[in-house]
């Protein structure tokens, strides 16, 4: 049997910087485990409403890696038709972005994208995303949606509950907790930049990509919620890409027009 | 004298008594759809007048479903979107977009500030994806609204969306209430029982929201795909509707089609009925809304030409 992965992540954004630089390697390494030397990484930016600044910010950070970066566009089907299963089917890392997690949920299921998901997490291949891109996976998670933090299903892959942006906003941490207090499924809290990692049966593996960030179980025992630290590994970060030439070269021309207009 | 089993159910049915007393002296007055049906002819009457009947507004419930057009479409053509705010009555009408079927993409929503702008309407928009910049409260954003737009896209995801924030449930309340509900594309599909989507690979076959109880089909010009498979649905049992091209809108009074507008003098409308094995498509006569003084013209289809199935 293929072995299940799901990497859930708190928060995340793909700039250049160490960090976020450390969570694309992650992701890349995932991927080609599952596919090789060139994995197939496709985006689904659906919670988002497919947002041009989402799928760009995608494509600048997996553009120029050893991978083939598509993207899976439900509101731009129209202008550019896909077939919805053969392509996620065909992928080793299927990436979802963040937004909103109800709409999320909702276009997904107008669209049957839930049953092709879960069928590619049985094969093996490894679902990864941030924010509602993560809590999709569970059973539940606490979404802005609806503008006030509140609880909102997921497709339940997982067991549980997740809360993304844990410390990042207070708001959303008090509404888990309660929640988790009212009868929620208990679960995991992710701060930006900590994730957890699912692969085969078991308990998840912590990773941390910013010292600080951390993920934390959340139990409900005995009319009190508890929320522990779990021990998580620190993800480096790689070294920066060397620039392309033409885009160092402008760079420069940059710098040197911008202190040309301070001097003149 | 009314007993008072006859006036509960009066109330229950919403009979428009205006309208009965009305028609028993030959003169034509709109009822909705609940109340007698064909007691006279509808499309004489120039604007919906509204009705007080036992102490309550009585108010026409209004859609108008374009074909194609508007501002998405028709950019420097803005007939079609005059004609939707020339029908709230209003000086300064209150419209509120919902680009929802675009994924509320930023370009589209820009595109509707600058075709409604603030001269001439208090324009507003929904995102549902970006629920925490917007009205918080929808249902009582929508309600006091008086016209609501629904941009194109698609409408399989329209749909889902709507329904996962209740959005469905208000508009039906909305259209109740007498708000003028209308859109083009995925916008002008939402509102019927049955709909062809072509926005993506072959046309499919949806369920809308049911507020008009027919088939709807946009973007319908001859020799295409969606015309095609239109009707192999209708054979196949989808229930009788109406299609429109580009430029032309379908302007529903209660659930009866009051009269066809175009943007275009050569967009036209159409009926589409099934009998037996044969699809029958029937053009409607159009008001071209770009001629000096349009008069309304009747809806009554014009069997101009009948598509006979193989």
């Amino acid at each position: 049997m293929e072995v299940r992965r799901i990497l859930a992540l708190g928060g995340h954004d793909f700039t250049s910087r160490p960090p976020d630089r450390a969570v694309c390697e992650l992701l890349l390494r995932l991927a080609s485990e599952h596919g090789g030397e060139r994995p197939r990484i496709c985006l689904l930016p659906t919670a988002s409403g497919d947002t041009s600044e989402q799928i760009g910010r995608f494509y600048a950070a997996f553009g120029e890696r050893p991978c083939e970066p598509s993207d899976l566009s439900l509101f731009r089907l129209g202008r550019r038709p896909m077939a919805l299963r053969d392509h996620l089917l065909a992928q080793d890392l299927i990436y979802v972005g963040g937004g909103s997690l109800v709409n999320l949920l909702a276009v997904w299921e107008a669209h049957d994208v839930a049953s092709i998901l879960s069928l590619a997490w049985r094969q093996g291949i490894v679902l990864a995303g941030q924010s509602a891109g993560a809590m999709c996976w569970f059973e539940a998670g606490i979404t802005k949606s609806s503008g006030k933090p509140l609880a909102a299903a997921g497709l339940g892959l997982l067991k549980g509950s997740l809360c993304v942006h844990y410390n990042n906003e207070p708001e959303r941490r008090a509404a888990y907790l309660a929640a988790v207090g009212d009868g929620m499924p208990g679960g995991y809290g992710l701060d930006d930049y900590a994730g957890l990692l699912w692969e085969g049966e078991g308990s998840p593996s912590a990773v941390t990509a910013r010292r600080g960030a951390r993920a934390y179980r959340v139990c409900n025992r005995e009319e009190s919620v508890s929320e522990s630290p779990l021990p998580a590994r620190f993800l480096p970060a790689p070294a920066p890409a060397a620039l392309r030439e033409d885009i160092a070269e402008f760079r420069r021309i940059k710098t040197m027009r911008k202190r040309a207009g301070w001097l003149g | 004298m009314y007993t008072l089993g006859t006036v509960l159910w009066t109330i229950k049915y919403r009979i428009n008594f205006a309208a009965v007393v009305g028609n028993a002296f030959g003169i034509s007055v709109h009822a909705g759809e609940r109340g007698i049906r064909n007691f006279g002819p509808l499309y004489n009457r120039r604007e919906p007048i509204p009705v007080d009947h036992l102490g309550m507004k009585t108010v026409p419930r209004q859609i108008v479903a374009f074909g194609g057009g508007g501002f998405s479409m028709e950019s420097g053509n803005p007939l079609l979107d005059d004609y939707v705010l020339a029908l709230t009555g209003a000086e300064r009408p209150r419209v509120c977009f919902l680009p929802s079927a675009s994924g509320d993409a930023d370009h589209y929503i820009v595109r509707f500030y600058r075709a409604f702008s603030a001269h001439r309407c208090e324009a507003t928009h929904i995102s549902l994806f970006r629920r925490e910049q917007g009205p918080e409260d929808l249902r009582a954003h929508l309600l006091s609204q008086d016209l609501i737009y629904v941009g194109g896209g698609s409408v399989v995801s329209l749909l889902g969306v709507w329904r996962a924030h209740g959005i469905d449930e208000i508009l039906r309340e909305a259209w109740e209430a007498g708000i003028v509900l209308c859109g083009l594309s995925a916008g002008s599909l939402c509102w019927f029982a049955e709909a062809v989507t072509g926005f993506h690979g072959a046309p499919k076959r949806l369920q809308g929201l049911g507020l008009l109880p027919f088939s709807n089909c946009v973007h319908y010009e001859p020799k295409s795909k969606r015309r095609e498979s239109y009707h192999q649905f209708l054979r196949e049992g989808m229930c009788a509707g109406y299609a429109a091209e580009d430029g032309a809108a379908l302007h529903f009074t209660g659930t009866e089609l009051s009269r066809v507008v175009a943007s275009r003098p050569e967009a036209r409308g159409y009926r589409l009925d099934v009998a037996g094995r044969r699809v029958v498509e029937m053009r409607i006569a159009t008001t071209f809304l770009g001629d000096r003084g349009v008069v309304p013209t009747a809806p009554v289809p014009e069997a101009l030409s009948t598509a006979v199935a193989n």
